[in-house]
């Protein structure tokens, strides 16, 4: 080893606890860039193989009934590469020891396994047997949630009759990695399960032999989709058609991609933090190091040492801290993206999906390492390099100090010397006291963003559950019923209100836009629906024209007094132009609202009820779920209570994850930025440290001068923290935000005084174990050395 | 000048500052043993100008910061006054130096960010019954020098900036280690006065270490050391005003 690298071997351990603060900030950099990415491109690569190798289709279409001749008709479509059709049907389950309802999608499948799209993949028992009449798969997840395998039976009323299935198998399909009830935002697996059942057999239980209700096709490469799409409406309309869609609009699917991007959206945002931070930190202690040791440097070069030899000394310093991070880093982040990866999987159901990283995910990670530390060495170095022999190896002049404004304040506020040599200091190293501020200021920014998530989601939430939703109970009919049905409900002892809501699948087109999405509607007198703007207020159905929420008039690129093309999916299919009375600023789906009278007129029926809303006796509610789960007509029961909790305890289990993280890596800034300014300070001060020792100080006195000025820099980092926090917080939810869920801007005081206290603590901590050093002061010998 | 080798000689009658039996000083740096001081005994009397003179290693710093409390000695006992020094904690250490001790060292340690006057406000903050800094300052002869940093200070000047500030607290003791090594010999002579000065204006005793032997001749005593031991102790009845110091 040549004696350059011998130096640079015990610089790297003689600052060693420098290194390592720096080395977790880099560290930081690297674990959420490899667990982002990689969680990132393992949900990626594992969903494109499954897509792949399960054929899950392109496009998609919903028809209230078709013949089985139609996918021929389909198939034929140019760009078309294979069509398939089959029944999907909702039915109630009857489990004895629970009141509780329960649902399930039943989906046909052929009992020969001639089905090609959206394959089922049986991960135990076998497929239904041609000829069984009540034999299905369910999906795993339901499995797992109501602990049942093959050889169990349920009950269930399916279109209106009640049978009894026996479980043969238990399977996943691709069409449902995601799967969520009709109105839910989380899946509840036990309340809600995916079924599959031999075509002839659902076909017989729901009364459509040789015949269709769902069609599900793969285009050829290249195909000009929105053509087949439209070709596709076309065909289907006499069969009550609702409207073909792309996978963006499969509910499986557009959360799984709303999740990608929200991924993709923290690659972008946090490592970049760590490593701006980083790179300031390899300044500041290069620079000090440098400035330490410019005798060391001019006798280098006075023995011929080029200066490009001793620029590249201190780039190794930086460097080797990079790999030492990078190593850490990767490794935090293979365990973070370990737990990440365990979570996804529980919501969302692939067949395997192990967190995998490539080779490249570590390069481009090294490479953000590598280069912020290089970048941050660049000032060192330069200034390494331009050191003469004979300047370096003269002492350094004093610093210089002068009276300037920060000294104005301070006699007006009458410091004392000691104030003098705090606020002095901090204004004779402008760059390093800013560096420490914005750094400071930086991790608690991150901590904010991070906490205004939950404050996010729980307005989110607040909005969405409490203040919208005034029912208990989301009565679903099979098919749209009229008034008699509410008026059944309304007879069960117990039920205090009963009210009809509809919801119509429509596409709303303006200009060359056009989207699909429902019109939903609630009675004129309605007291348990309404519609909250982000702001909180309420907002009444106009009297004519749409409502449409914010999403959804930013999609079709129209303002209030705009008027939009309105078409029915479904039903009479008629269509109508109606004018957007008003917008909501709504945070979850993009949806139109209209007064009950509006909707009738453009549908031109009699607004059947799709949905009823109940406000029940919670004494009677057991019975009442009871008295429910017998009624024909009923498709389903959504408790408004289940489902906020159920919501509640999937924010909970992500967010304490997310903040377990986030706490850590805002504390490695902290503790990273503190420790290398209060070392730097120490260094520079040691020798008045000791001064003061001598003339009589106590340590304790002594203390404070370190910690004053790192005290007033923390503090004056608060504020900035809580701008960049607030800034950092917004931009990360715009883009968290997608056509899901619009996240509201909603920082609680909370967040603002947990982010400051922790970082504070993480800050003092630090600041009192690089303090300590002050015990050990060896005034005689710090004294007789000259500095 | 009058030479003996008794530590006593001619400080019987007198009250002493400093009284000290058996002083030594052992550091242990990696595996051997290296004795500062062996077994000094002295007796140091009030308000006299003393002149510890030696080769380097022979142990007059490692008294001079035994005596000012910065360090302790490994056995023997020093009193000051009637306190036992070697008997007190380290905050006891401390409140000592502050209360008694004035240090002037060769290096200044002038603190850069703080201007002349503030420098000598640093010790008059925490001092029982300090002068006025200002006044501090114009006994050394640098009143209108008082609002600059010591960047814009020749060394001689910084220097005599650390005489006000070591002067200021009006300390019983005055310890200086090397005050002129590093100044050329007009400015040193400039601060040997204002030392003769404090002694004869303030009655503070002065110990003084010094490699000049020429600086001897305005010490009341002189102590010669060598192998940590006091090998000589000369005292002098006339000592000679520091203009006259041939350097």
């Amino acid at each position: 080893m040549t004696a350059l690298n011998l130096k640079l071997v015990r610089d790297l351990w003689r600052m060693r606890g420098q290194a390592f603060a720096i080395a977790l900030v880099l560290a930081a950099a690297t674990a959420t860039f490899v667990l982002s990415t990689g969680v990132h491109r393992s949900l990626t690569e594992t969903r494109d193989a499954y897509y792949a190798r399960n054929h899950f289709a392109d496009v998609f279409a919903g028809m209230t009934r078709a013949p089985r001749a139609i996918v021929e008709r389909i198939s034929r479509i140019p760009g078309v590469q294979r069509a398939e059709g089959s029944i999907q049907q909702y039915a109630t389950l009857d489990f004895p020891d629970r009141n509780v309802p329960a649902r399930a999608l039943i989906n046909s499948v052929n009992e020969f396994g001639k089905d090609h799209l959206n394959r089922l993949i049986l991960r135990e028992g076998r497929m239904p047997r041609p000829g069984e009449a009540n034999e299905i798969v369910i999906d795993e997840a339901f499995a797992e949630a109501n602990a049942m395998g093959p050889g169990a039976t349920i009950d269930a009323l399916i279109y209106g009759s009640k049978q009894r299935l026996k479980v043969v198998g238990v399977g996943l399909a691709p069409n449902y990695i995601y799967a969520l009830a009709p109105g839910e935002l989380v899946p509840d697996n036990r309340r809600f399960g995916i079924f599959w059942m031999g075509e002839k057999a659902l076909e017989a239980a729901t009364n459509r032999t040789e015949a269709i209700n769902y069609l599900s096709l793969t285009l050829e490469k290249g195909a000009p989709r929105e053509d087949v799409i439209r070709k596709v409406d076309t065909i289907l309309e006499p069969y009550g058609g609702s409207g073909a869609f792309g996978r963006e609009d499969h509910i499986s699917h557009a959360f799984l991609d709303n999740e990608l991007m929200q991924l993709d959206a923290m690659t972008q945002v946090i490592p970049p933090v760590f490593l701006l931070v980083a790179t300031f930190l390899v300044y500041i202690v290069l620079g000090r190091m440098i400035r330490t040791e410019r005798t060391q440097i001019g006798l280098i070069k006075a023995f011929g040492y080029s200066g490009w030899a001793i620029a590249a000394h201190y780039l190794k310093f930086a460097l080797v801290i990079a790999v030492i991070s990078m190593l850490l880093g990767s490794l935090g982040g293979i365990w973070m993206g370990r737990a990440m990866t365990e979570l996804y999987a529980e919501y969302y159901r692939f067949p395997f999906l192990y967190f995998r990283l490539s080779p490249s995910v570590f390069l481009a990670a090294g490479a953000l390492s590598v280069g912020a530390a290089a970048l941050g060495a660049v000032g060192g170095m330069r200034s390494a390099v331009k050191l003469t022999p004979a300047v370096a190896m003269a002492p350094p002049p004093p610093p210089v100090y002068r009276a300037g404004l920060v000294e104005r304040l301070g006699q007006a506020a009458g410091f004392s010397a000691i104030g003098h040599m705090i606020v002095r200091h901090i204004a004779r190293w402008p760059g390093r006291s800013a560096i420490t501020v914005f750094g400071v200021a930086l991790s608690m920014a991150l901590l904010f963003a991070t906490m205004q998530f939950l404050d996010s989601t729980r307005t989110m939430l607040d909005s969405f559950f409490f203040r919208a939703q005034r029912q208990d109970l989301t009565v679903t009919f099979i098919e749209p019923r009229n008034k008699d049905a509410l008026h059944e409900l309304a007879q069960l002892s117990g039920v205090l209100r009963v009210e009809a809501t509809r919801a119509v699948p429509v596409k709303m087109s303006h200009g060359n836009r056009a989207e699909r999405t429902a019109i939903e509607s609630a009675q004129s007198d309605t007291l348990l629906s309404t519609r909250i703007d982000s702001d909180g207020s309420e907002i009444d159905l106009p009297p004519a024209g749409l409502m449409l929420s914010r999403q959804l008039a930013d999609k079709l690129g129209v303002r209030a007094g705009d008027r939009v093309h309105v078409e029915m999916l479904g039903g009479r299919r008629t269509a109508a132009f109606l004018p957007v009375a008003s917008i909501v600023d709504e945070f979850i789906g993009d949806r139109a609202y209209a007064a009950a009278s509006t909707l009738e007129a453009i549908a031109r029926d009699a607004s059947p009820a799709g949905a009823a809303l109940l406000r029940i006796d919670p004494a009677a509610r057991d019975r009442i779920l009871g008295e429910l789960k017998e009624m024909p007509i009923v498709l389903g029961v959504t408790e408004r209570d289940a489902a906020m909790q159920k919501f509640e305890d999937v924010v909970q289990d992500n967010i304490s994850t997310m903040l377990f993280f986030y706490i850590s890596f805002a504390s490695a800034i902290a503790v990273g930025v503190v420790y290398n300014s209060a070392r730097i300070l120490f260094s520079e001060r040691v020798h008045e440290l000791a001064t003061l020792r001598v003339l009589g100080y106590h340590r304790s006195e002594v203390g404070i001068v370190l910690l004053g000025e790192l005290g007033l820099l923390v503090v004056l980092s608060v504020p900035f923290g809580c701008i960049i926090g607030y800034w950092m917080a917004q931009l990360m939810t715009a883009m968290f935000s997608s056509d899901l869920f619009r996240l509201p801007f909603a920082p609680s005081r909370e967040s603002y005084g947990w982010s400051i206290v922790v970082v504070l603590l993480a800050a003092m901590g630090t600041a009192l174990v690089v303090a300590r050093r002050v015990l050990r002061l060896d005034m005689v010998r710090v004294l007789k050395a000259r500095e | 000048m009058t030479g003996s080798a008794s530590p006593n000689a001619g400080a019987s009658q007198e009250p002493l500052a400093f009284r000290g039996r058996d002083l030594r000083k052992i550091y242990k740096t990696g595996e051997t043993d290296v004795h500062a001081l062996r077994g000094v005994d002295l007796a140091i009397p009030e308000g006299r100008i003393l002149v510890l003179l030696g080769p380097s290693g022979s142990g007059k710093s490692t008294l001079l910061n035994i005596i000012g409390a910065l360090d302790r000695p490994t056995s023997g006992t020093l009193h000051y006054r009637d306190t036992e020094l070697t008997g007190l904690e380290e905050a006891e250490l401390t409140r000592f130096r502050r209360a008694n001790i004035g240090f002037i060292f060769q290096f200044y340690n002038l603190i850069p960010s703080l201007t002349a006057e503030e420098n000598v406000r640093l010790v008059t903050d925490i001092a029982e019954s300090p002068m006025e800094p200002s006044a501090a300052l114009d006994l050394v002869g640098l009143a209108d020098r008082r609002s600059h940093y010591p960047a814009q200070l020749s060394g001689g000047e910084q220097q005599r900036v650390a005489v006000a500030r070591a002067i200021a607290k009006q300390p019983g003791v005055l310890l200086c280690d090397e005050p002129t090594g590093a100044l050329d010999s007009a400015t040193g002579t400039r601060v040997l006065e204002t030392l003769a000065q404090a002694n004869r204006e303030l009655g503070t005793t002065v110990i003084l270490i010094t490699h000049n032997a020429g600086i001897a001749a305005m010490a009341d005593q002189v102590l010669h050391f060598l192998d940590g031991r006091i090998a000589r102790i000369a005292t002098n009845d006339t000592p000679v005003h520091p203009s006259e110091i041939s350097w």
